[in-house]
């Protein structure tokens, strides 16, 4: 599946770089996110729980950064497996600079998910994404605020 | 289709419901419509399951000077068959009948059914138009919340961890309001591919319209019913995906959902028109 | 010895007369027992662990952590059972590439629901917890989902041994259809699609296996439309003496083909009962249904068609791909081969040429599904007749009468080697133009275009190949068997090879049994599904219950009906007795005995005609010596909303002709239902893989199956037009109304559109398709 979008963060584009790579500050804004663990250059091992309504999973996995080319660009891979299935994502991650301090951060990437929930949950992947997404960047962004 | 051992508990009171429910971690059980099928996929497994059908003063659908206050736990058949409903609030009755099947009819909830704020569920389209309140209670005390404000996104709710839908507030119409609820049913599920609500009055004092399935939640669609009030349905229709990133999924894309919301928006609109004074 | 005089009671006749089903009060009372009822002493379960992948290397499978939990008994992977033989695929074609299919796979997974490992519990819950306990770690491959982009150069190969990913080529030819091209005004072409059906039968399936330690003997209890030839494949798979191998059939919940078909798991609960000295359960969940039973269709279809300006059709060409799936599962290769026999249809042409490939998938296997392969031939000849109507500007009717084999030319030689056995292929479609009010539904189509709607009529006329059939052309013999035991009472009880499951041959056969003998048709049972109990049989399937277990009832009774006789004219002291009516009576005195007292004096055995045994029991195996080839038309109107897409069916006229009838209600239900599943592949369902080989329709909230709500009313009507192939002059009916259902729909809803332009629409009409097509014209 294609994912597709942007959100605005308020910060200038070198320091939303970093702090999109910032190992510490993916932990709290990733949803869900209970561990990540450095294991290599740019390269993550992440535990989470994913929760949304009733539907909750543990799912392990990896994060990798690649590609990353400083201010602008760098691609994201995210691998993570549970019971209840597995997802894949692979994208790239594009900063413009919008304002002073306000970047506007586009990916665009595939999304493979398999198992329980592409068989019996396809209707929900699309949303679920976007929320998962969205609720990533609103934490960013008000964890960007706390730091002003 | 087996699903993971949990520990079951019938409270016999509301306060012994929401201690159990306290922590965050147990899930309430009406009428299972949702959460059976996601524990027997074993997509949800909840230590605890708090079943609330022992509760009383949850079901039953009632006239207070605030309006109408359907009890959580009342049934989509009881809603659907409330002589009070079908001639006070017969969009909520005719929305409650357009839902899944006649067994889920029977058995799901419209508390379950809100609180699991599935984006394609029909109630929300007619709470929108409606601009019910719904009723939440937790352990720190009963709250009101409007739709507008329940609804925050795909399965997201303003409830907070612990809390419950206790009931729902709607309207009593006004005598000659006209109301439609018109959905485009996914043939496989009955869900609503969209689903529009719509209470209009013909002189232009009322105009509501409540959208699900299109997009992450249900919403009014406001600009369309600035549209609608001033008789302009083609124009209102025309605005009602206006501004929302529509659902794809293997049954229809986010382009046509959108273009149905819109076609569906229209015949909604007429529907209800047809039968305002 | 009797002597009264009685007068025979009956004189109605049972053939043609609308019973209704015996079966149906104890389905519908909840009395019935299908194999999640069997309750055995010590039962334990099986739950079994399936790849979410659907292409990787298993490095590893942990079983420690499911094997310790309490109240779990064994837990076997792929090594544990990679001795036992694979799961059979019995049809063969010169060259085809047969992939070795482990119960358990061993190494490596092929499709999304692949079996890895089975647990085995005292308790079905604990057996589920385990299975989620064994730890699979998995290689993903690159999968490929799509037969035409396996075919693709550099695409994943589904065998690594077979990196072309082609299981077969077969070619057919009939004629000179080069010639036939080379003659023709028109050809019209174009690729048609038969999506991935899922078989949902009410009752999943399900296994109970027994192993009986001290006989060293083993039962199985399977859902299954083959009882004997699944004892017989079963037995070979796990090295047991056949004879120690015993099926039982309970009641099956529907079968529509899925259920012909020998699965791992009868195989693999085998063996963990043998293993664990347990009879062991599994039942199938709904997820397993639709990722693991065998899908049905799956072809992509290239056709092209020849003809004069005047509408004669000189010859047809197709380039047929059939999606496999991963493996061969009993059939699978075989089903497209009857679309090319079918190809020809009910026109008179002769020239044909055709190729089939079939083609891996990292998908389930594809197999029989009601109306296998003809179906999809059908679909394709109906939609090419349309197309060339269309184009030669000619009425859809107009050009199938023009090209119908006549009366008086059969029995009829096809192109593709078949022999029609008799048929008047007009009839049923004047019938259905006449009960459709043809001329007046086309005059209000103009009316409703005038109006600015969207209307439709199609048509199909079918024909179909049924009653498998002759042995030779069979992977496991086409014959069928019947033993009639007259009861030393005069009671009667049918014992049929052909194990219905559905199909209400209980009162089929026993209308048949009550008119040969002329008793009470409730004097009779009709037993079946038990190897231990009935004599061999091949099984129902393709229409070939009746038509073919029907014949070896009825000459089974001939035997019967015989040695009546020669009691009769013993007990009556003459040689000139006739049977009539439950009753021997002799022509000279009148003086009779009924069925039961000569049925008491041969168990009794005082006396005994020369050279005949005591007792009153026959069986036959009954050998067919052709097929039979139903036909019928079916008229659809409907109507398309502009804005939405969405489809009515306003009006459905199926007039059916399968030979003669032996209960017009329980053939009438069979057209209802075939029409049911017509339109579910015409409208609403389809299996969707996504490139990854994930099945996104993997429950029925996504797969959608019409309910009663989304049926028309089905205004069903036969001619009888009886089959010289067997005595009953019966046809089958079975797969009818599948089989005329979906290209009369796509014909009507493209006849809908024509007028924006559009000349072909591929199923399932979905609405936003629709809406699609109506926007873009042309489609």
């Amino acid at each position: 599946m294609k994912i597709s979008g942007a959100h605005k963060l308020p910060l200038g584009r070198d320091r939303a770089f970093r702090a999109m790579q910032d190992p510490a500050v993916l932990a709290q804004c990733m949803p869900g996110c209970e561990s990540l663990d450095r294991t290599g250059e740019d390269e993550y091992a992440m535990r989470m729980k994913m929760a949304l309504a009733a539907v909750t999973g543990q799912f392990q996995g990896k994060v990798r950064i690649a590609d990353s080319a400083f201010p602008e660009s760098f691609r994201l891979i995210v691998e993570g497996s549970g019971k209840v299935g597995f997802m894949k994502g692979d994208g790239l991650v594009r900063l413009t600079e919008a304002a002073p301090d306000s970047t506007e951060v586009a990916f665009d990437g595939d999304v493979h998910v398999g198992g329980t929930i592409a068989s019996v949950g396809q209707r929900l992947i699309d949303g679920t994404a976007k929320l998962m997404i969205k609720r990533f960047f609103d934490k960013l962004a008000a964890k960007a605020a706390e730091v002003e | 289709m087996i699903a993971r051992n949990f520990e079951y508990s019938t409270p016999s009171t509301l306060a012994e419901a929401l201690a159990l429910l306290a922590d965050g971690e147990a899930k309430a059980l009406s009428g299972g419509m949702s959460l059976i099928p996601l524990m027997k996929l074993r997509l949800a497994s909840p230590d605890l399951v708090v079943d609330l059908s022992g509760v009383p003063g949850l079901n039953g659908i009632v006239e207070t000077a605030d309006g109408i206050e359907i009890g959580a736990m009342t049934t989509h058949h009881d809603v659907e068959s409330s002589a009070l409903l079908r001639s006070k609030c017969p969009l909520l009755a005719e929305t409650a009948a357009a839902i899944g099947d006649v067994q889920i009819r029977n058995r799901g909830t419209i508390g379950g059914a809100v609180a699991h704020a599935d984006p394609s569920a029909d109630y929300p389209a007619a709470l929108q138009a409606l601009e019910a309140r719904v009723k939440i209670a937790g352990v720190a005390g009963e709250r009101v919340v409007s739709a507008a404000d329940f609804f925050v996104d795909t399965f997201t709710t303003a409830l907070e961890p612990g809390e419950l839908v206790t009931g729902v507030i709607v309207p009593a119409e006004a005598e000659g309001t006209g109301v439609n609820y018109t959905k485009m049913l996914q043939p496989a599920s009955g869900f609503a591919i969209v689903g529009i609500a719509v209470r209009v009055r013909k002189d232009g004092s009322l105009a509501r319209i409540g959208v699900t399935g299109l997009g992450a939640k249900s919403y009014r669609a406001e600009a369309a019913e600035a549209k609608l009030a001033a008789g302009d349905v083609d124009g209102a229709a025309a605005l009602v995906a206006d501004g929302v990133e529509a659902n794809a999924d293997i049954h229809a894309s986010a382009a046509y959902r959108s273009q149905m919301a819109r076609v569906y928006g229209a015949r909604a609109m007429r529907a209800a028109l047809n039968r305002a004074a | 010895m009797a002597t009264t005089t009685t007068t025979p009671t009956k004189t109605e006749s049972l053939i043609g007369k609308r019973l209704r089903r015996r079966e149906d009060p104890r389905l519908i009372t909840g009395n019935a027992t299908y194999v999640d009822d069997i309750q055995l002493p010590g039962m334990h379960y099986a739950c079994i662990v399936r790849s979410p992948h659907a292409a990787a290397n298993v490095k590893k499978v942990d079983i420690q952590a499911a094997a310790a939990m309490p109240g779990v008994v064994a837990v076997f992977t792929g090594e544990d059972t990679k001795d036992v033989g694979p799961v059979p695929c019995g049809a063969s074609l010169p060259g085809l590439r047969v992939p070795y299919h482990h119960i358990l796979a061993v190494g490596r997974v092929y499709f999304v629901g692949h079996p890895v490992a089975v647990v085995v519990a005292a308790d079905k819950y604990v057996a589920r917890d385990a299975a989620e306990a064994v730890e699979v770690e998995y290689e993903e491959l690159p999968a490929v989902a799509d037969p035409e982009k396996a075919l693709a150069e550099g695409a994943p190969a589904v065998h690594p041994e077979w990196p072309d990913n082609v299981s077969f080529n077969f070619h057919q030819e009939g004629g000179d259809c080069a010639a036939a091209f080379a003659e023709a005004d028109v050809v019209v072409k174009q690729r048609i699609t038969s999506q991935r059906l899922i078989p949902t039968p009410m009752e999943t399936r399900g296994v109970v296996a027994d192993w009986k330690t001290g006989d060293r003997s083993l039962i199985v209890y399977s859902s299954t439309q083959i009882p004997h030839l699944l004892r017989t494949l079963v037995a070979g798979m796990l090295a047991l003496p056949e004879h120690k191998t015993r099926v039982i059939t309970p009641e099956v919940g529907g079968g529509f083909g899925c259920k012909l078909n020998v699965y791992a798991e009868e195989a693999l609960m085998g063996f963990v009962s043998m293993k664990t000295g347990k009879p062991v359960k599994w039942i199938e969940s709904r997820r397993e249904n639709y990722l693991c039973t065998i899908h049905g269709r799956g072809h992509v279809d290239y056709f092209e068609i020849a003809a004069k300006n005047d509408g004669t059709i000189l010859g047809m060409k197709l380039k047929l791909i059939q999606d496999l799936g991963a493996y061969h599962q009993l059939l699978t290769p075989a089903i497209p081969t009857l679309s090319v026999l079918m190809m020809p249809g009910l026109y008179r042409f002769r020239n044909i040429t055709a190729d089939i490939v079939g083609v891996f998938t990292n998908c389930v296997p594809t197999d029989a599904y009601r109306g296998a392969g003809r179906r999809e031939a059908t679909h394709g000849i109906e939609r090419m007749v349309d197309l060339l109507a269309a184009e030669l500007k000619m009425d859809p009717a107009e050009i199938r009468l023009k090209n119908f084999i006549q009366p008086e030319e059969f029995p009829f030689a096809t192109a593709t080697g078949l022999t029609y056995d008799s048929g008047d292929y007009a009839l049923p479609l004047r019938k259905a133009l006449e009960i459709s009010d043809y001329t007046g539904l086309r005059a209000k189509q103009v009316e409703a275009r005038a109006a600015g709607r969207l209307m439709g009529v199609g048509m199909s006329t079918y024909g179909e190949i049924c009653a498998f059939g002759p042995s030779p052309a069979t992977p496991a013999g086409g014959w069928e068997s019947a033993t009639v035991k007259i009861e030393p009472s005069g009671k009667v009880t049918v014992l049929t090879g052909a194990s219905p499951h559905g199909q209400g041959e209980e009162t089929t056969f026993a209308q048949i049994a009550a008119e040969e003998l002329g008793i009470d048709v409730d004097d009779v049972v009709v037993l079946h599904g038990d190897t231990a109990i009935v004599q061999y049989g091949i099984g129902t399937f393709g229409s070939r219950g009746t038509a073919v277990g029907g014949p070896a009832l009825y000459y089974a009774l001939q035997e019967l009906k015989a040695k009546i006789k020669r009691f009769g004219e013993m007990m009556l002291d003459s040689s000139d007795v006739s049977f009539a009516g439950g009753v021997c009576v002799c022509n000279q005195t009148g003086r009779s005995c009924t069925l039961a007292e000569v049925a008491g004096a041969a168990h009794r055995a005082m006396k005994l005609p020369p050279k005949t045994e005591p007792g009153m029991q026959a069986t036959y195996f009954w050998e067919p010596p052709n097929f039979t080839f139903p036909f019928g038309a079916h008229i659809v109107v409907t109507e398309v909303d502009r804005d939405t897409g969405q489809i009515e069916v306003t009006r459905y006229v199926a007039v059916d002709d399968c030979g003669r009838i032996i209960n017009p209600l329980i053939v009438d239900g069979q057209v209802h239902g075939g029409v049911a599943q017509g339109l579910g592949q015409a409208l609403y369902e389809q299996a969707v893989y996504d490139d990854n080989g994930q099945l996104l329709s993997g429950e029925l909230t996504d797969y959608a199956v019409p309910k009663a709500t989304m049926m028309p009313w089905v205004e069903s009507h036969h001619t009888e037009t009886p089959s010289p192939v067997n005595p009953l002059g019966v046809k089958g009916v079975g797969e009818a109304g599948t089989i005329g259902c979906s290209p009369a729909v796509v014909n009507s809803v493209v006849d809908a559109l024509s007028q924006l332009g559009v000349r072909h629409l591929d199923m399932p009409l979905t609405p936003e398709k629709i809406w699609n097509a109506i926007q873009g014209g042309r489609a």
